[in-house]
Parts: C-alpha cells; sequence; structure tokens
C-alpha cells in the first residue's frame, strides 16, 4: 500500500528513511519522525478502532494526548504487549506492530446499532447489577466487548528505572511559553528541570505559521534548546510525560526511554537501557506550560472517520507532511479554525467551505478569516455543520444557519459534498496538573475555558491559563521563568523576546453542542465522549432522571470514565448540562482530575522493586553457612533463617525436624541465633529504666547475671520478651525477639525521651555487631571445653551467667541462658569472626555429634518446655497473668512500671479469660491444626469458641503430638477435655494440660 | 569490675575475619563493567565503628584529646582528618570511624578522659561497615536510591545523613568532592549491594577492592 495521502515535501519528517510496520495485521510503510497516527493517515487508513458502546467505526481525531480513538494494542511478542498506547503519542520504528484495542465484529456492530436504542445512560448499572455476585462474570464479559486492551501474559523483559530528584524549577511542556520560561529560569542559575511529553520540544512552534524574529519558529526552538543543553543546571527531558502533580510540589514524571526504539529494548553500546524511568520530582516552584487542548464542536454524526479537530489537520499537514483527505469542510467559531483551511489550501487539496458560526461583521476583522477570503476560499458566516454524512468516512457535511443564544438552526439545510470535517470550538487549557490536589480549576468566560485556580508553588502559563496569542504566550513564559527563579532566590537577567508580529484576532462565539433541526433525543448521534460513546442525548436524558450534579451525570453516563478521561469531551459534555439545566458553565463545573493524566506501563511505577528487590533479605554472619549446607530458610520479619537443615539424601521436613530435636534432648545442637534484637544499654539509671519498662524486678540483679523479662504495653498485654544480662553497674544487654527490635528499641526511646527524661541512660542497637551461636545439648559443656579458657564447672559459671573469654581464638561473650531446657552455652562474638568460631565448633563437634538445627527445631524444643514465643502465643490480647507468668511480675515494685494499671482492671481480672494451656490429643498420633479453635460443648448450637490452638508440634522426645492453646480459665480446667471441629467434619478431642511438656522442674538447664 | 564493661573483641592472633560483604562478592563476583565504568565501589571493611552518645559539653574535650578531632554540632556534618572521622547523627549522638583495630583503645582512652559522666561510648565496628562510591555516574546511582537532595548545593562536602535508603536504612557521607560513603548495617548488605548493582547497571559499575 502507497502512503496516499503524503505529501511530496514539507513536515519534519525524513524522508530518506522507510520504516515498516503493521496494523491490525496490514502491513504499511512510515518514515522516519512520523508517529504511528501520522503513518496510518499517510497510507489513508480511515477506520482505526471500533467503539466501545455502538461499536461504530473510529477514525484519528486529534494529533496528542488528548486522542480517544486511536488507542492500540502494541507489541510483536505477548511478552511485549502494552494495551491503551495513544497512536498519537507513538513514534513510529520500525517493525512496529499495532491492533485496534477494539477490532471490528460485524455482530457487535450490528447488535450495537440495532439495539442502540435499547442501551441507554445507566445501562450498565440497570442491567448488570442484580445479582451482586454475577458482577465479576459481567465485568470480564464487559471489558472484553469494550476493547480495554489487555495485559501481557508473559514476563516484561525490559527494566524500568526510578529516581529522585530535586530542582528550583520544574517546567512541564516545552512549547512557545515552556521553552521561554525555562530559557529565564535557567539564566538565572536554578537548577531547572525542562520536560515534554513529544518527541520533540516545540509544542505548537513546530507547526505554527508565525515567524519568530522573521525565521520559522522551529528555529528558535532549536537555538533555546541548544543553549538550555549547554546549561549545567538544565535537565532536559524529552518524551517525558508529568502525570501526576501531588502535595508539596511532589510531581511523577513518566520518561520513556525506549518506547521510540523497538518493540524490545535494543542494546546499545553493549548495555541495555531502561525501557522507562519514573521520577519523583520535588520542585520549588512549578511552571505549568502544558497549553491547551483544542474543543471539538459536538453536531450529528460527529464520530465518523474524517471528523477530526481543525489544529490536528493542520498539525499533520506541517509537521507530518500529510493531508488526511481530499475536500475540507471547517466548522469553527473562532479564527483558529481557518488555519486548517489555510494549510490545506497550499498543499493542494480543495477547501469546499469554511463554516463559521459567527457573523460575518464579528469574524472578519481576524488575521485568518481576512487571509482566507483573499485567498478566495468560501466563507459561510452564521452557520455550523450540523450533521456529517457517510458511513465508513465522511461523504459530506450538512450545514445550517444557527442561532446560539435560542439553540436552534434556522432556514434550511445545505449539504456540502467533502471527506474531512474539521471543527473547531475554541481550547480548553490542560489544568489537569494543576488540579491533581483537589484545586477546582476557574471559569473564564472571555476565554471560554477553564484555568488554574490560584496555588502556592505553581505557576500556569501560556495556553495553560488562555494565553493564546504567541507573542503574549512568550511574555508570559519569561515572565512565569523569571517569577519561579525569583522565588527560589535566583534573579533571572532581561531576556530579550524574539520578534513576533502581532496578528488582530476576532472575538470567537462561545459554541459547544451545534443545534440540529430536530431535538437533541431525536437528532443522529452527538458525541460528546467518543471514547466512551456518551452522546450529548445521554447527557440530556440523564438531567431529565434528575442528575444535576456534574459529577452524577459523568458516573450515570460514564463520560470521562475512558482511558482519555475525556481530555476532549469533557468541558462539552458540562456545556450540555448546563444548557440543560439552563445554568452556567461556572456553576455546573468541573469533575475532578486525578493522576494519571497519561497512562503509565506497570514496570514503570513497579521500578525496580521486584523479584529478590522487591522487599530486603537480612542475612546474618554465618548466612553463607547455611545455603551451603543446604537449609530451608524462614522468613522471619525481613531475616531469612534456617528453618531446618535436610540432609542431601532427600530427607523430609518431618524427619529432619525428629533428627535435630533429637540430636539437642540426646547430644548437641548449634542454632544461629544472631536475629534476636540486641540493644546495649548504659547509663547510671539503666536498672530503674528496666524496672519501669519490664514487668518484673531489676533493681537488685548482680552484675555478671541475666535475667528474663516479659515487656508490656500500657495497655497491660505483653509485647516482647527476652533475657537481659548486667555487664556491668551501669551498663546492661537487652535481647528482644528477632521480629520485635527496631519496635523495642524504638518503645525505649519513647518512653525515655518523652516521660523519663531525666533518667541517665541511652540504648544503641547491637544486633548487626554481635553473632550469636546458641550452643546446646547435655554435650555443649564437653564441647565447648575443647575451644575455651572460660571455666565451664557448673558450680563457677551457673545457669543465668555470662563469662567472657577466649572462643577459638576469639574474645567472646558467653551465656548460661537456654530456649531448650537443655545445657546452653550462648557463644556472642564479633560478626567479622563469628564464621571462624561456628567452622571450629564443627571441627570439634563431630564426635558429640553436633548438629545445627532451625527455627522449626527451636519451636519444638521450646514449646515442649512451655517458652511462650510472642507474636505465637500472645496476639496483642494477652496479659503475663494469661501466660501464668505471675513469676515474671513484680507487683510490689516501688514505681508503676508500664502496664501494672491495666492489670487491675475489671476486663483484666475476669476468671474467664483465655489462658495459656498445654493440650495433649487424646489420639497420640494426632498433630493439632495450628489456629484450630476449641470448644467445651461440641454438640451445642450455636457453638460457643472458648480457645484456640496456638502452638502445635509433633515431639519426637514425648513420642505423640502436643500443643499449647488458649482456653477460657484454662488454668482451672485441668484435666478437663475439649473439642476440635475441623473442617473435614472431624472432631478432635484433647486433654488440658500443664504446658510444660518436658523436664518440669527445670533439672537440665542446670546441669 | 567496672561501671561499664569495655571488652577486647579484636581476636590477638590470625583468624579469618569476613566482612559484610564478604558472601555478596562471593556469590555475585562483578565483571569489570565494559567500557568505562560509571560507578565504581569500593568496601573499606573492618573499620573501628564506635557510637558516642551524651551531650556535647561532656563528650568535646575528651574526644578532641583522644581523636583530635572536633565533635561537630552541626546537625548533618561531619570533621574528618586523615583516616578519622566524627559525624553527627543526632542531638546527643555521633559516629566516630577510626582505622581497623583501634576500638578497645579508643574506648579506654575516651573513658579515661570523660571519667564518670553521663555518656556512653558503644562498639558498633562488627555490625555495619563503609562502602565508598566514586566514579561520574556515583550521584546518579544514589539518586535512585534516596529522596534525599544530593546536589553540591544541599550536599556540600562535609555533610552526612542517616536516612531512607533503598528500602532500608543507611548514612550517606560526602567526605571530599570526588567520593560518597554509604555506611550500611551488615544485615542489610547483601540486599543493598545487590540494589546496588542494579541501580549502576546502566552506567557501568565495577568494585574496586582497597
Amino acid at each position: 500500500m502507497t502512503q496516499t495521502n503524503r505529501l511530496n515535501k514539507g513536515g519534519r519528517i525524513d524522508r530518506q528513511r522507510i520504516l515498516n510496520f503493521t496494523f491490525n495485521g496490514q502491513r504499511y510503510e512510515g518514515h522516519a519522525g512520523d508517529t504511528l497516527a501520522s503513518a496510518l493517515l499517510a497510507n489513508g487508513v480511515n477506520v482505526v478502532n471500533r467503539s466501545f458502546k455502538y461499536s461504530r467505526p473510529r477514525g484519528i481525531v486529534a494529533a496528542g494526548a488528548e486522542e480517544p480513538n486511536a488507542v492500540m494494542q502494541m507489541g510483536a511478542t505477548e511478552a511485549t504487549q502494552i494495551p491503551n498506547v495513544r497512536a498519537t503519542q507513538q513514534a513510529l520504528f520500525e517493525g512496529l506492530c499495532a491492533r485496534s484495542t477494539n477490532p471490528h465484529s460485524e455482530l457487535l456492530s450490528t447488535l450495537g446499532n440495532l439495539f442502540a436504542p435499547l442501551i441507554p445512560p445507566g445501562f450498565y448499572y440497570k442491567t448488570f447489577m442484580q445479582p451482586a455476585s454475577m458482577w465479576m462474570t459481567y465485568e470480564k464479559v464487559i471489558r472484553k466487548a469494550a476493547g480495554l486492551g489487555r495485559s501481557p501474559r508473559e514476563s516484561d523483559p525490559d527494566h524500568y528505572e526510578h529516581i529522585k530528584r530535586h530542582c528550583d524549577v520544574l517546567v512541564i511542556g516545552a512549547g512557545a511559553a515552556g521553552l521561554a520560561a525555562a530559557l529565564a529560569a535557567g539564566r538565572s542559575g536554578a537548577r531547572v528541570i525542562l520536560c515534554d511529553e513529544q518527541e520533540e520540544p516545540g509544542g505548537s512552534l513546530l507547526d505554527s505559521r508565525e515567524l519568530l524574529d522573521g525565521r520559522p519558529a522551529s528555529a528558535w526552538v532549536e537555538s533555546v534548546m541548544a543553549e538550555l543543553a549547554n546549561m549545567e543546571e538544565v535537565l532536559l527531558l524529552p518524551r517525558t510525560t508529568a502525570n501526576g502533580l501531588h502535595d508539596h510540589n511532589f510531581i511523577t514524571l513518566y520518561e520513556r526511554r525506549a518506547e521510540h526504539l523497538g518493540d524490545l529494548v535494543p542494546e546499545i553500546d553493549g548495555r541495555k537501557p531502561a525501557r522507562a524511568c519514573l521520577h519523583h520530582v520535588r520542585a520549588g516552584q512549578i511552571v505549568l506550560a502544558t497549553g491547551a487542548h483544542e474543543r471539538p464542536l459536538v453536531y450529528a454524526s460527529n464520530d465518523l472517520p474524517g471528523n477530526m479537530l481543525a489544529g490536528a489537520v493542520s498539525t499533520y499537514i506541517r509537521r507530518y507532511g500529510v493531508v488526511p483527505g481530499k475536500r475540507l469542510v471547517v466548522s469553527t467559531c473562532h479564527d483558529d479554525g481557518y488555519r486548517a483551511a489555510l494549510d490545506w489550501a497550499e498543499a493542494g487539496h480543495q477547501v469546499v467551505a469554511i463554516v463559521d458560526a459567527r457573523k460575518h461583521n464579528d469574524a472578519a476583522t481576524g488575521h485568518w478569516v481576512r487571509l482566507a477570503a483573499k485567498q478566495g476560499l468560501q466563507i459561510i458566516y452564521g452557520s455550523a455543520v450540523i450533521e456529517a454524512k457517510g458511513k465508513n468516512r465522511v461523504t459530506g457535511a450538512r450545514v445550517a444557519e444557527i442561532d446560539i443564544p435560542e439553540f436552534q438552526t434556522r432556514g434550511s439545510v445545505t449539504d456540502l459534498a467533502c471527506d474531512t470535517i474539521a471543527s473547531s470550538g475554541g481550547y480548553n487549557p490542560v489544568v489537569h496538573l494543576a488540579s491533581h490536589t483537589g484545586a477546582r480549576p476557574v471559569w473564564r468566560d472571555d476565554i471560554m475555558g477553564f484555568v488554574p485556580t490560584k496555588m502556592t508553588g505553581l505557576i500556569p502559563t501560556g495556553g495553560a491559563t488562555g494565553i493564546y496569542a504567541l507573542a503574549d504566550v512568550l511574555k508570559s513564559g519569561i515572565e512565569a521563568g523569571s517569577e519561579a527563579a525569583l522565588a527560589c532566590g535566583r534573579q533571572s537577567p532581561e531576556i530579550d523576546l524574539p520578534e513576533v508580529d502581532r496578528i488582530e484576532i476576532a472575538q470567537a462565539a462561545p459554541l459547544f453542542q451545534v443545534p440540529h433541526p430536530k431535538t437533541t433525543l431525536r437528532a443522529p448521534k452527538q458525541f460528546v465522549d467518543l471514547q466512551n460513546d456518551v452522546t450529548a442525548a445521554a447527557i440530556e436524558l440523564a438531567t431529565r432522571e434528575g442528575f444535576e450534579s456534574i459529577e452524577h451525570v459523568k458516573r450515570y453516563t460514564a463520560m470521562g470514565f475512558g482511558t482519555d478521561q475525556g481530555k476532549l469531551g469533557n468541558i462539552n459534555g458540562m456545556a450540555v448540562v448546563a444548557r440543560c439545566l439552563k445554568k452556567s458553565i461556572a456553576e455546573t463545573g468541573t469533575t475532578v482530575f486525578r493522576p494519571n493524566y497519561t497512562p503509565v506501563a506497570f514496570g514503570a511505577i513497579a521500578g525496580p522493586h521486584r523479584r529478590e528487590l522487591f522487599d530486603p533479605e537480612r542475612y546474618t554472619a554465618l548466612h553463607a553457612w547455611h545455603v551451603d549446607r543446604g537449609a530451608a530458610f524462614e522468613d522471619v520479619g525481613q531475616w531469612k533463617r534456617p528453618w531446618y537443615y535436610p540432609q542431601s539424601t532427600g530427607e523430609s521436613m518431618h524427619d529432619a525436624v525428629a533428627r535435630e530435636c533429637r540430636a539437642v534432648r540426646e547430644k548437641v545442637g548449634v542454632l544461629d541465633a544472631s536475629t534476636l534484637g540486641k540493644i546495649d544499654i548504659q547509663g547510671k539509671d539503666v536498672r530503674e529504666f528496666l524496672g519501669r519498662i519490664y514487668t518484673n524486678k531489676w533493681e537488685k540483679l548482680p552484675v555478671g547475671k541475666a535475667r528474663y523479662g516479659l515487656m508490656c504495653k500500657d495497655d497491660g498485654m505483653v509485647m516482647d520478651d527476652g533475657v537481659t544480662t548486667c555487664l556491668g553497674d551501669n551498663h546492661f544487654l537487652m535481647t528482644t525477639t528477632t521480629g520485635g527490635a527496631a519496635g523495642v528499641l524504638e518503645w525505649l526511646e519513647l518512653w525515655h525521651q518523652t516521660e523519663w527524661p531525666e533518667l541517665d541512660v541511652s540504648f544503641t542497637s547491637v544486633t548487626d555487631h554481635w553473632a550469636t551461636l546458641m550452643v546446646t545439648g547435655p554435650e555443649a559443656r564437653h564441647l565447648l571445653a575443647e575451644m575455651t579458657d572460660i571455666d565451664l564447672d557448673r558450680d563457677t559459671f551457673k545457669f543465668m551467667e555470662w563469662r567472657e573469654g577466649d572462643v577459638a581464638g576469639v574474645p567472646a561473650r558467653v551465656y548460661r541462658i537456654s530456649f531448650t531446657g537443655e545445657l546452653s552455652y550462648e557463644i556472642n562474638v564479633q560478626a567479622h569472626y563469628a564464621m571462624h568460631v561456628w567452622k571450629k565448633l564443627f571441627e570439634h563437634g563431630d564426635k558429640y555429634g553436633l548438629t545445627p538445627y532451625g527455627t522449626e527445631t527451636m519451636h519444638v524444643l521450646r514449646a515442649e518446655k512451655g517458652f511462650i514465643i510472642v507474636g505465637q502465643e500472645t496476639d496483642g490480647s494477652v496479659t503475663p497473668e494469661d501466660l501464668g507468668m505471675q513469676w515474671c511480675v513484680g507487683y510490689d515494685k516501688p514505681f508503676s512500671w508500664i502496664g501494672k494499671r491495666a492489670l487491675t482492671r475489671p476486663d483484666t481480672r475476669r476468671e474467664d479469660r483465655k489462658q495459656m494451656v498445654g493440650l495433649k490429643p487424646v489420639d497420640q498420633t494426632v498433630v493439632l491444626q495450628e489456629g484450630a479453635q476449641i470448644v467445651f460443648e461440641p454438640k451445642a448450637s450455636p457453638i460457643a469458641m472458648v480457645g484456640h490452638v496456638t502452638s502445635s508440634y509433633y515431639s519426637p522426645t514425648l513420642g505423640h503430638g502436643f500443643a499449647l492453646a488458649v482456653v477460657k480459665g484454662g488454668q482451672k480446667r485441668m484435666g478437663e477435655r475439649v473439642y476440635l471441629p475441623m473442617a473435614d467434619g472431624v472432631t478432635q478431642v484433647a486433654e488440658i494440660v500443664s504446658p510444660i511438656f518436658y523436664d518440669p522442674k527445670g533439672e537440665r538447664q542446670n546441669v | 569490675m567496672s561501671k561499664v564493661e569495655v571488652f577486647q573483641q579484636q581476636p590477638s592472633g590470625a583468624v579469618a575475619a569476613e566482612s559484610p560483604f564478604h558472601f555478596s562478592r562471593q556469590r555475585n563476583p562483578l565483571a569489570p563493567a565494559k567500557g568505562e565504568a560509571g560507578v565504581i565501589m569500593a568496601e573499606r571493611p573492618f573499620l573501628t565503628h564506635l557510637i558516642l552518645r551524651g551531650t556535647p559539653e561532656v563528650l568535646l574535650g575528651g574526644v578532641r584529646n583522644v581523636t583530635g578531632l572536633t565533635l561537630p554540632q552541626t546537625p548533618c556534618s561531619m570533621n574528618s582528618k586523615e583516616d578519622k572521622s566524627l559525624q553527627w547523627l543526632a542531638p546527643d549522638e555521633w559516629l566516630l570511624i577510626l582505622p581497623p583495630g583501634s576500638e578497645f583503645s579508643t574506648e579506654k582512652a575516651l573513658r579515661g578522659e570523660l571519667g564518670d559522666g553521663s555518656y556512653a561510648i558503644v562498639n558498633v565496628s562488627g555490625g555495619q561497615t563503609v562502602l565508598e562510591l566514586s566514579g561520574p555516574n556515583a550521584r546518579e546511582v544514589l539518586m535512585k536510591s534516596t529522596s534525599c537532595d544530593l546536589h553540591p548545593r544541599t550536599f556540600p562536602e562535609g555533610r552526612g545523613v542517616s536516612t531512607v535508603f533503598a528500602k532500608t536504612g543507611a548514612i550517606i557521607r560526602r567526605p571530599d568532592a570526588q567520593r560518597w560513603e554509604l555506611v550500611i548495617r551488615r544485615s542489610f548488605a547483601d540486599y543493598l549491594y545487590r540494589w546496588l548493582l542494579s541501580a549502576g547497571a546502566e552506567y557501568g559499575i565495577t568494585t574496586q577492592e582497597r
């Protein structure tokens, strides 16, 4: 297929470089510099999509971000699928592969048109809401029929970056205003970021008819860009959309680094760049130079391919060398619409007529109007195109005289043969970003558009604030840039504006929906929102059904709900609402603008935070050994802890844990306990502080001794536990649970800083500094004795004491504390030397049967002893008394420790509180399920839950399953039976027993 | 026994020591960057890291006498001299980094100077390490990792902050115009190593053993 609509010269494309692409499976050619849209138009492709609701044919309407129809499913392979790409923003590249998101289906098309009268606004709400459970099913079908694109089913082979940036001035948009602002701010020495969403900077200057300093405007763009590129503190971000503006001038910029290069990101200099980068920018000042979107007119059948924005017609001709038709009718209510006709005529194609809604006298002073008249173009004043004719492409325009205030046509209707209708109803300043934080834009009658409301740190300029004459735009840009720089303490020098001829502009007429000889409800469809198939009639119907708020109308009709967020149609929709409710547009107001301005790839949102970088993994100093040994790992907080060490013979978890348990009970095992939180506490008042923080007593703990402590929140509920050691009179080492370490440190700081600043005490985390090797089992003393100079005699180094000495050539602190109930030595060495000591242990340990064990074995062993794990036996609603740990509560301490008062509340004194007990299944082969609900009377109805299983394991030592549980009043129910009805219908039976299953007198740890 | 237990934790004989990046370097040995490396990473392992807590009045004189460094009192600043540095971390907290092996003698000397006052000195040498970043794109790699503004106008030489870094925390310091230093916790070292390799890949990143 040849490029039938391509001009022989003109435009900013490179005719020497031919690029091949496919659209809906058909091969086409375009040129470097094309967008997918301009290339499709060059090839005379009329229909690019089918509509959402009625499956009507749709063509390209616009040339930028506001395009509602040319929405593509991109990607040559499954992995590179990207939905909802606007062809107008997609640069053409060799091998580009695109499909309509909603391709043609005869059936849907017929059904859509046949049943159109049966699909009123609110159709989906009215039809698919019952039964509610079916919505998930309906939604899938509707989504598919609506052509909303699809995500890839394979993982994305490209990667994405995030970067955080700070600047004094962020200029959004590199059109005339933005370039001028960046120049002013840049010359002041301020830190400037200039971003622009298009393939090249310049905005409307790239297709402007006007001259700057007597040269084409694009030459000025080049000179400004060259100067900015040389400024050290200016960062230029092309192909970068400012997507969201958040509180305190935080903006996200979506930079597409490789979308223009290929389906897959190609290697450049041996490195594969990121496909896209999300910039998180904190800007001192934001210059909003986003320009304006042209507003189409709403007339009957205005959705037929061949209906376009007047400005887009000019852009395709002047920037891409493409005339998207042969015979043009322009329908406009202001001067700028004439430019499309002038460009069309200059390209050598036929302008059938310019239809101007204004009377001759009101329009004729305009510069472009006079130029068109001078060139002999036919101008029909006081009229508008009221209806387009055609099936898959415009074949004619019906023109009639209109009375705007009365909203009616007058006289007869004239039919003009044409294939393209270019319409323009004026401009909508692009206020989206200025409204993202919730600020509502303000309507201005003089420019017939909404402009940004005043916001601190945000300076709208140029088209974004309703300034359209080029000379004024440049001036406002310079002023905005200077003002922004000044706000950041920088002075901009005087800047000479390029010379521009000031042209005469006649007042525009306020035309949105064009009247039709038939009423809105009876006329052929007049589309307001092309992407969501919302017509003027639907909006009128919504207002008749009582929807008065624009937000309600929006939701009822789905206006602006598409991926284009109603950029093209929303203001017209508001005008229709205003007309129906006999209100002004200012009174009608806008809907809320939300990020993102245009769709963002999920990959860019995720950035590098995926897979192994999604969440930090914390390793101990011994991690490499665990990996080599083939350990299975368990996540404990962010730590990776060895769970168990299966033998290479394919040992099951059950077998491995049983083996590890037996080794500790019968010989000796070693656990990497380095993840325990460790807090070094120094100061004269540590004992006093500990007495207030912990439930038990600390004033008499002597140097050289350690003590277990329970920590409660002020509500009396257990929050942490651990052993704290007295290293010196003013020096203690607190250990915390692995997961609670950071929280406990904050808790200590909180109480010290806010309640007891008079206490001399300070806390420093030493969790990462010390590696902790727990050697435990009957043979522990023999093993350690081979490696240390510490006297391990049972009478000199007793249980709950610590010593310093040499272990395997490394200075160590050794604590005789036990979480297994066996003879235990916890060796602490500086982490650098941990691997050395660990390996030495195994060199000596072979003959004693030294076995590394993981967290699962640790859990079984401690549960056999009835030792709690905070977060497993407790859940924030368990007091020390509920745990049966009254021995660990200093009721008579002089200072009211945290949680004490809460323990005297009636609720914490209740006798039927859930209390910790042991459970022994009656069937000894059963291992109860953790979390299983406990009842006293399994036959009762309703059945009352009286507790649940908190920990449950098989004990290789005891030879049966056992569990810890909380049961209402359980401590007084020893020996009673409880029942556990399970989901499979089986009811387990267990006996309430003491939670200490093994060595109840604690003799083994004292040996 | 003294009121605070100061403990020589360094072995006197030859004992294999592993820095926090030992495992990472083994698992992810870094091939030299193709072409010119934009970022060069170098660990400065086994340095002495001491945390000092107390008021400036209590610490100032003794610290100067023992280390020759002035206690920085401007928030987020540091004073360095040769291979020693002292960084403000909080109104009552400083990080003293010295050459390897000096933790015991320095703590002893400091306690001797400071006497019985209200202060704390904690040896954290095993729990953290210094990673140096240099090269033309070092700042970009850091910008990918932290929300801190690292521009020379706001982050001049001699500044150091403790802040969020990737999805954990780190201390970022700028001892001079050419180098950046990260002080990283041992348990997060491997995560941050992989993070930095990923962030530096587009510029070419290489490691340098020192």
